[in-house]
């Protein structure tokens, strides 16, 4: 093998051959940069036959030997491991920095900064602008440290004989010419005050380093940031993920099972006697709220084991029950009543607490504002307006903001009002700059849910599609989930799971649909109801918790594993009638 | 804006007050020896103490357009012991004056440590920062006349110093800081640029004495022929 007959490790030889290629380099012009670098891997590459090694490693030949090598040299700096660091770059004959890199960082920490500026050249950069970057750096680390330690006159020296001929980074040429004035005198305004403080020469290295092209230095942890890359890759295609991040092993991509969505009936709920249209679950998962024909709407108490038991019946309302919304407290709720009047009700002792009506217009929808002490109502003559606690109407949006049947939605921070204002469209209103933005669809809107984060819509459609919004800023459509079956009915859909990573709907063919939000992928198809499911709603506490309401009279609550269930009537524990009247 | 003459003509403009506002420009500008004949020649009162005020007022402005704002600086203390005090502004654009000075001089050392003993307390309010950031900025140039900075070496710069100091001192003494003259044309220049846009005509075109005077000399028959009648205001 040529040039192993000097007798030296292949590490000397590699340093004078660098120093070689790099002087040939010095003195051309920024344009040859790519030249260089292709010199610098011709001469690596080179090294690299000798020695019998191949360019490419991998099955797909994507890694370049060198490039690999040297990551691996600095991880292992980086983890601490210096001998064995060392041991690699003499073994694989491939440097982690060349010999005049390794000088420089010596020259930086060592203090040495002409010597420092010098070595600049000879490190094969073409491009003069970073050279005479990193020399700011430098003579920048070298003017402060004058400064400090009180060598005002040399500061001024270097500053208008090195720094300032090099005609860069004027405005901080200036400020460092301002720094001159604050040796004695602290308190003044001078903005240099921040930036007097000399670095520490390890932060003037890291900055030197990521100036520098990674041919010539390989950008710190590099290794670490691809192995992350690929498993955030791996985390985001694992439609099932629905569990913590602790599971993720370098050893095997990840791949979560099935079995971390709750697809198994663990619970049949038997409290209505007529079809349930909408239910949900408070904010902190322990009570669910669910809305029926009957009239009435129930709070169900969810246990300690996911077990939910009827806890209070509402009744009062002389229409059917079409929403139910949670204050943000869990200690109240407002029922809704179809086309009729909204009643808030106290959790813990099942009373109506107040009604609220406006004379002769029926209301259609309902909603909490989040600082709990306003409610929002949508009416059957397209206004919204807002109540106090008491009654007392603060204000009133008219005009087509909202339709006959239609859901109300309030951002978490309580500015955004949304409704359907139009067949195809939903209104966004800002309350404080009243700016309206649209969200226009093509089809017919059937009812929309919005996330916890209150980023992201979901719109369920006529054409049996839901589609997914983000309102946070610009408005845009990001995804769209297919397979359920709607077509007379209004049917709801939902967020939900680990960080919200999941869609479920209800569909007129009795069962659950379960999609991921990020790929869109259908995941799972629930049976077990025997009647339209109309609502969903996913626990927020539990992400293996979600239930579904049915035309079948019924509501079943999902869990990770199979129950032994048979229809039962469930007793409640002290049913609270409530008569309706305060 | 074009007035009937005959206007003009009939105001009566007196002899005492066309020799005070010629007076007045002379004191303002320092030309003792021509007030003193002027003064002769017209027999109008001489101004209680001004002419020993001139004489020390005109060599200090001389020292500032010179550029030795140090020495303007001693002078003044002496005629005038707090006025600088008084106006923080001035005194610093007469310590900034005397720093460019050293600099253009390439006396860097000295002008670090002037700008050190003198000019940093100055920092401590906010209005005069950027000031001495741009002064500062000089320093890091071997040569500073061709740095970005280089207005600060500019002739109109110590004119414009010079000019506010001897405002301040007859401002001071309690004499007008503006000579007449200068106030009567700028009085004209604003009331005309009014009535200009007033009347809806385009563009501030700043008064001219030279057009204005010219304009006298054509006679009024040629544009206003019949007497008696009001032009259009």
């Amino acid at each position: 093998m040529g040039g192993l007959e000097d007798g030296l490790p292949p590490s000397k030889r590699l340093r004078s051959s660098s120093a070689g290629s790099s002087s040939v380099l010095s003195g051309s012009t920024a344009e040859e940069q790519p030249i260089a670098a292709a010199l610098f891997r011709d001469s690596m590459a080179q090294i690299l036959q000798c020695q019998g090694q191949e360019e490419t490693i991998g099955s797909r030949g994507l890694i370049k030997r060198i490039e690999f090598v040297r990551l691996i040299s600095d991880a292992l700096y980086a983890l601490g491991y210096k001998r064995s660091g060392a041991c690699l770059e003499e073994e694989s004959g491939i440097p982690l920095h060349s010999a005049d890199v390794s000088l420089l960082m010596q020259y930086v920490l060592e203090g040495n900064w002409d010597e420092g500026a010098s070595t600049l050249h000879k490190i094969g950069l073409e491009d003069e602008t970073i050279i005479k970057s990193a020399k700011f750096l430098i003579l920048e680390q070298k003017f402060l440290e004058f400064l400090e330690a009180g060598k005002t006159l040399d500061a001024l020296m270097t500053l208008r004989t090195e720094i300032s001929p090099l005609h860069v980074r004027t405005s901080r040429v200036h400020e460092l010419s301002s720094c001159l004035l604050s040796r004695s005198v602290n308190q003044n305004g001078l903005s240099c005050n921040g930036s007097l403080k000399a670095k520490l020469r390890s932060e003037v290295l890291d900055e030197l380093q990521k100036l520098l092209p990674p041919t010539v230095v390989v950008p710190e942890r590099r290794l670490e940031h691809l192995v992350e890359q690929a498993l955030n890759l791996q985390r985001g295609t694992c439609v099932f993920h629905n569990s913590s991040d602790w599971d993720m092993s370098l050893y095997t991509d990840h791949h979560c099972g099935r079995d971390n969505i709750p697809r198994h009936t663990s619970q049949i709920l038997e409290g209505h006697q007529d079809e349930v249209w909408n239910l949900q679950f408070s904010h902190e998962g322990k009570y669910l709220a669910s809305a029926s024909t009957d009239r009435s709407a129930i709070i169900w108490e969810v246990g300690k084991y996911g077990e939910a038991t009827l806890k209070h019946r509402l009744c009062g309302h002389q229409k059917p029950v079409s929403q139910v919304s949670w204050s943000l407290d869990d200690q109240q709720l407002l029922t809704c009543g179809a086309e009729e009047t909204v009643r808030r009700w106290d959790v813990s002792s099942g009373k109506c607490l107040q009604i609220y009506e406006k004379a002769g217009i029926p209301v259609v929808s309902c909603a909490w504002s989040p600082d709990g002490r306003s409610i929002f109502a949508g009416f059957a003559d397209k206004s919204i307006c807002v109540w106090d606690l008491n009654g007392n109407e603060l204000e009133c949006w008219k005009g087509q903001k909202t339709l006959k049947i239609s859901d109300l939605e309030i951002t978490g921070n309580g500015r955004k009002i949304i409704s359907m204002c139009r067949e195809t469209a939903i209104l966004l209103l800002d309350r404080e700059t009243n700016e309206e933005k649209l969200i226009e669809e093509d089809q017919m809107i059937t009812s929309f849910s919005l996330s916890n984060d209150s980023k992201l819509l979901l719109v369920n459609l006529l054409n049996q599609e839901i589609h997914l919004w983000t309102i946070d800023g610009d408005v845009k459509l990001l995804a769209k989930y297919k397979g359920h079956k709607r077509s007379r009915f209004l049917i709801r859909s939902c967020f939900g799971g680990l960080d919200q990573s999941f869609i479920a709907s209800g569909s007129e063919d009795s069962q659950v649909y379960i999609w991921h939000r990020g790929s869109g992928q259908l995941v799972d198809i629930l049976p077990g109801h025997s009647g339209a499911v109309n609502c969903v709603s996913w626990n927020p506490v539990d992400p293996h918790m979600l239930a579904s309401a049915s035309d079948d009279r019924t509501i079943r609550i999902w869990g990770l594993h199979e129950a032994n269930i048979k229809p039962r009537v469930l007793q409640s524990n002290g049913t609270h009638h409530c008569n309706g009247k305060i | 804006m074009e007035y009937d003459p005959r206007l003009y003509e009939q105001i009566a403009v007196s002899d005492n007050d066309t020799h005070n506002i010629v007076l007045s420009y002379l004191i303002h500008n320092c030309f003792k020896e021509t007030v003193e004949s002027f003064i002769c020649s017209t027999g109008i009162k001489k101004p209680a103490d001004c002419l020993e005020d001139i004489d020390r007022r005109k060599r200090i402005i001389k020292f500032a357009l010179d550029g030795n704002a140090l020495k303007a600086i001693e002078l003044t203390e002496q005629l005038a012991p707090d006025l600088l005090e008084k106006n923080k502004d001035l005194h610093f654009e007469l310590l900034s004056l005397h720093f460019i000075e050293l600099v253009r001089s390439k006396r860097c050392t000295e002008a670090l440590e002037f700008a050190q003993k003198n000019l940093s307390p100055f920092g401590k309010v906010q209005t005069y920062v950027k000031k001495l950031e741009d002064l500062m900025a000089l320093l890091a140039y071997e040569e500073p006349e061709k740095s970005p900075m280089f207005h600060l070496f500019s002739l109109d710069r110590r004119q414009m110093v010079a000019e506010d100091l001897n405002r301040a001192i007859l401002a001071h003494t309690n004499q007008p800081s503006y000579s007449s003259l200068e106030r009567l044309i700028q009085q004209t220049t604003v009331v005309d640029r009014q009535l200009n846009q007033e009347h809806g005509k385009e563009g501030q075109s700043s008064f001219s004495l030279e057009e204005f005077v010219k304009k006298k000399i054509r006679t009024s028959t040629q544009e206003f022929p019949s007497k008696g009648q009001k032009q259009d205001a």
